[in-house]
């Protein structure tokens, strides 16, 4: 990613990179781990006090006023160690996004107490529920809304202490969101749901019976305030594969230097270059690209939900197929949890279902151009 | 019209018409009685993924995230009640006798339920298949005769392979290699055998196995022509376990370190060396590369197989979801794009099973499955009673000359053109299925979204065992150099591979 002259963000930019460096590289195979092992409850709560969980919320609200880009700059950094915390703070900037394009800013005014877990909001952040239409129906009580049904794959479920919940209300179209406490006795959560990729990003499947909730914004608005976070977590999305490519190619890069077979650095083999070649390539598209349509986004310039959702597209897909190339490039070793490599490869394909299935995000892209 | 000179110059002429069409060449020559038995194969395949593997697959790959640790002899005593290590064991040797090529359906059939059981059982034949390429027979029976027992005792004896070495994995699968390469693995001629030193790592099956088919040198500044094939028991003084390595897939099969620090292996489980090697026709260095290509050439459709496998099961994992959920109000098997994508899938796993198909023919002409593939061999062996065969073949086999006999047949026999073309097709088949394997995986979870994350939903799994099949029996990029190797470049005099 390309941070500019910005002051701040080339400042979020060394920060976020040396937290990598130091915090996640060391226990990335362990924290990997969850829920077999430990869940990394120091990591996050010192990203916490880093204030990355709320740089796009208006300094109004006690956040740091950023835009995309700034999101972006540490999701890129970060998840080129370990795109777990990336996944966490993805998952809890697309709840605020949520609420602030309601109008719900009041619900979200963190205070000095604060901590990550009393803070964060566990969100369904790969499902679009105007695909996959929700499993929860609400209904009108006197002091609000009661919720009644299930949500599978609810990220941070587990460990958040609130959660933004799509339902349909009895009797209307559409479908809304609703704040709701997670510790209400009407909520079951399952174990941690065992995935494919960001295993320290855990999610759960939830029950709910009559559970108290708040209506976020106004009745069946559930599909225009997502699409709106969505226009611009796309990038985020984005920025994340980004991370995991550029750690994915320069693991590559290092070993293909030190590795030898035929009497030769593998690197001096021109098969391996041109895949080299071919990962830095999509890594150097992938940066420009993000890095382009963040200023885009930032500066609200005519076009720019269009160029996220592309940059989205384009990376997430060329993330799949680099961190496959990733663990070729190292062959057996490649394949084995002492490298990040693995990880890669899975965390790469998990990301790329942020927001929704992946090929309907394809069709939404060129819907919205059709229009 | 044309001539019958002119009809040989023409279909001679590259790309040859024998290097093509293996499947219409092979098709007519086939033993009726076998696609009988193929279907019975298939058929036992399913009831085995009904009763065993579908229910255990999760919990297994689940139980190895919790506890890497775990050794699944669970599992392996039910392939072993199932006969599974024995059915492709020639009778001769006390084994049921299926053909091979119908191993591979068979194993496709378990890999499209559960890629690290198949390898489980697949390996198995690996260790097998590296145990007869040395063509000797004694060694053959005894290590047969154990497997045998091991199924009749329930105490199941598995065979492994052990060839690749910390510092050389790509080096010792091709021999123009393996003399620049940084080879430990030291095989020193003493009396009445050989001490064996070095690591060997990734060894699928390692811990389970009984006997390792293990590769070593006995000059290691020249390890092309210093080849040594030996059988090493587990439990042989000097050879250990290392660790066991944490995968990210097929966690239910084992890789494991083989240490060898002064063990002693006798000259009745030395399998071939040099010395025995300077019988055949080709030099020592070109006889070990023949060795490596006639394994590779049957394991690499193999592995096609499994790869076929996943392919398969990734679709099936979409389909199933595609006709149960509905995405913006339709069923997502509604959708034309859906549709479009479920074909590209359904076209990807039925390619994947045809590069092995058409790799287990190019075999059954010209490679390891000739032998026992012609009509009259198949049925002498099918209808004669099992007893009978081992009564007449036993002490037969203890003899030198019948390891002479097969090995003269066996090796001299077969001329360059067909050790490449069946070593070209195995590597086809083996990246070809592979990166298709992959790709159904990939295109599987970008229909699921977030349902295909999950590890009960089966995909992710998939691709996680998935991965694993483009790198070994050499990684797809060294199958890509063996097809040019052995399908291009003999009609291109200028062409040199590793040596750019
Ligand atoms: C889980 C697992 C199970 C296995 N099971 C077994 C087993 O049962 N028995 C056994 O003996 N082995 C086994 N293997 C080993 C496997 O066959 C090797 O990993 C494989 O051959 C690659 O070797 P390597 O890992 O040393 O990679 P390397 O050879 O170091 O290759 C690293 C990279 O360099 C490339 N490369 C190397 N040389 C060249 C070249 N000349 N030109 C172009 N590119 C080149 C490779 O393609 C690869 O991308 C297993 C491996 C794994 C991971």
């Amino acid at each position: 990613m390309i941070p500019g002259q910005d002051k701040e963000l080339r400042l979020l930019d060394r920060a976020s990179a040396e937290f990598a460096k130091k915090e996640l590289r060391p226990a990335r195979e362990e924290n990997d781990k969850y829920p077999f092992g430990p869940f990394f409850d120091a990591v996050l709560e010192k990203a916490y006090s880093l204030d990355f969980f709320n740089l796009m919320l208006p300094e109004a609200q006690g956040g740091m006023g950023r835009g995309i880009q700034s999101l972006c700059v540490i999701l890129y950094n970060l998840c080129q160690e370990d795109a777990s915390l990336g996944g966490i703070i993805f998952t809890h900037a697309a709840s605020q996004q949520v609420l602030l394009s309601a109008g719900a800013e009041s619900l979200l005014k963190p205070t000095a107490a604060d901590t990550a877990k009393t803070s964060l909001i566990a969100f369904p952040s790969f499902n679009n529920p105007g695909e996959v239409e929700p499993a929860v129906t609400a209904y009108k009580n006197s002091g609000g809304h009661l919720l009644s049904g299930s949500v599978e794959y609810l990220v941070l479920g587990g460990i958040a202490a609130k959660a933004l919940i799509p339902a349909r209300i009895e009797g209307k179209p559409g479908y809304s969101f609703f704040l709701t406490d997670l510790s209400h006795p009407g909520i079951q959560k399952s174990q941690p749901v065992l995935s494919l990729g960001l295993h320290a990003c855990p999610a759960v499947d939830i029950t709910l019976q009559k559970v108290n909730a708040t209506l976020v914004g106004a009745e069946g608005g559930g599909d225009r305030y997502f699409n709106a976070m969505a226009d611009q977590m796309h990038l985020a999305a984005a920025a994340m594969a980004a991370g995991i490519m550029k750690g994915s190619f320069k693991e590559a890069f290092d070993y293909c230097k030190a590795r030898e077979q035929g009497g030769r650095k593998i690197i001096n083999w021109s098969e391996m270059k041109m895949i080299l070649a071919d990962m830095a390539l999509r890594v150097k598209c992938a940066e420009m690209m993000i890095s382009r349509a963040c200023l885009s986004a930032d500066r609200r310039e005519k076009g720019w939900e269009p160029c996220a959702r592309a940059a989205n597209l384009w990376v997430c897909a060329a993330a799949c197929g680099l961190t496959t190339d990733g663990i070729q490039l190292l062959g057996g070793v490649g394949y084995m949890k002492d490298f990040g490599q693995e990880k890669r490869f899975r965390d790469a394909a998990q990301v790329q279902s942020l927001l929704g299935i992946a090929r309907m995000k394809k069709i939404k892209f060129i819907e919205a151009m059709m229009r | 019209m044309i001539s019958r000179r002119e009809i040989k110059t023409h279909l001679n002429t590259p790309p040859r018409f024998d290097d093509m069409f293996l499947s219409l060449m092979a098709a007519p020559r086939l033993p009726k009685a076998m696609v009988k038995e193929i279907r019975r194969v298939v058929a036992i395949a399913r009831k085995f993924n009904h009763s065993v593997v579908r229910p255990y697959a999760l919990e297994l790959d689940r139980k190895m995230q919790e506890n890497p640790g775990f050794l699944p002899w669970d599992f392996v005593e039910k392939a072993n009640e199932w006969g599974f290590y024995t059915m492709w064991i020639p009778k001769i040797f006390g084994g049921k006798g299926y053909s091979m090529p119908s191993l591979s359906y068979f194993m496709e059939e378990i890999g499209s339920a559960c890629l690290a059981m198949a390898n489980l059982i697949g390996v198995h034949y690996l260790g097998l298949a590296s145990l007869s390429a040395a063509w000797n027979m004694k060694i053959m029976k005894r290590l047969c005769a154990d497997v045998v027992d091991g199924e009749a005792s329930r105490t199941p004896c598995l065979i492994s392979l052990a060839i690749t070495e910390p510092g050389a994995g790509t080096d010792v699968e091709e021999i123009e290699l393996a003399d620049r390469g940084n080879i430990t693995c030291h095989a020193e001629r003493v009396a009445g055998g050989y001490k064996l030193n070095g690591t060997k790592i990734f060894i699928s099956n390692g811990h389970l196995s009984k006997w390792h088919i293990v590769i070593a040198y006995a000059d290691l500044k020249k390890p092309s022509e210093t080849t040594v094939s030996l059988a090493v028991k587990t439990g042989t003084p000097g050879f250990s376990f290392g660790r066991k390595e944490r995968k990210m897939g097929q966690k239910g099969c084992p890789a494991s370190e083989l240490i060898f620090k002064d063990c002693f292996v006798p000259d009745e489980l030395v399998l071939i060396d040099a010395d025995q090697m300077s019988g055949f026709k080709r030099p020592v260095r070109e006889s070990a590369m023949q060795m490596i290509h006639y394994v590779t050439a049957g394991t690499r459709a193999g592995v096609a197989a499994f790869a076929a496998g996943a392919a398969r099961g990734a679709f099936e994992e979409a389909l199933a979801f595609a006709s149960q959920t509905r995405v913006e109000d339709k069923l997502l098997i509604n959708h034309e794009w859906a549709q479009c994508l479920l074909a590209e899938m359904y076209k990807n796993y039925a390619l994947s099973r045809l590069s092995y198909i058409e790799s287990n023919y190019a075999n059954g002409l010209y490679g390891s499955f000739r032998e026992l593939q012609k009509k009259p061999m198949y049925y002498y062996y099918k209808l004669t009673p099992a007893g009978w065969l081992r009564k007449m073949f036993s002490s037969l086999m203890e003899k030198p000359a019948m390891t002479r006999i097969y090995r003269k047949m066996q090796m001299d026999g077969q001329t360059d053109a067909e050790i490449l073309r069946t070593s070209g097709w195995g590597s086809l088949a083996k990246f070809a299925a592979t990166d298709l394997g992959i790709k159904n995986c990939h295109l599987a979870l970008e229909m699921m979204g977030q349902a295909g994350l999950r590890q009960d939903r089966r995909v992710e799994k998939i691709l996680r065992d998935a991965k694993l099949l483009q790198i070994y029996e050499g990684t797809n990029q060294l199958n890509r150099l063996n097809l040019f190797n052995c399908l291009i470049a003999p009609d291109y005099p200028q062409a040199v591979v590793f040596d750019e």
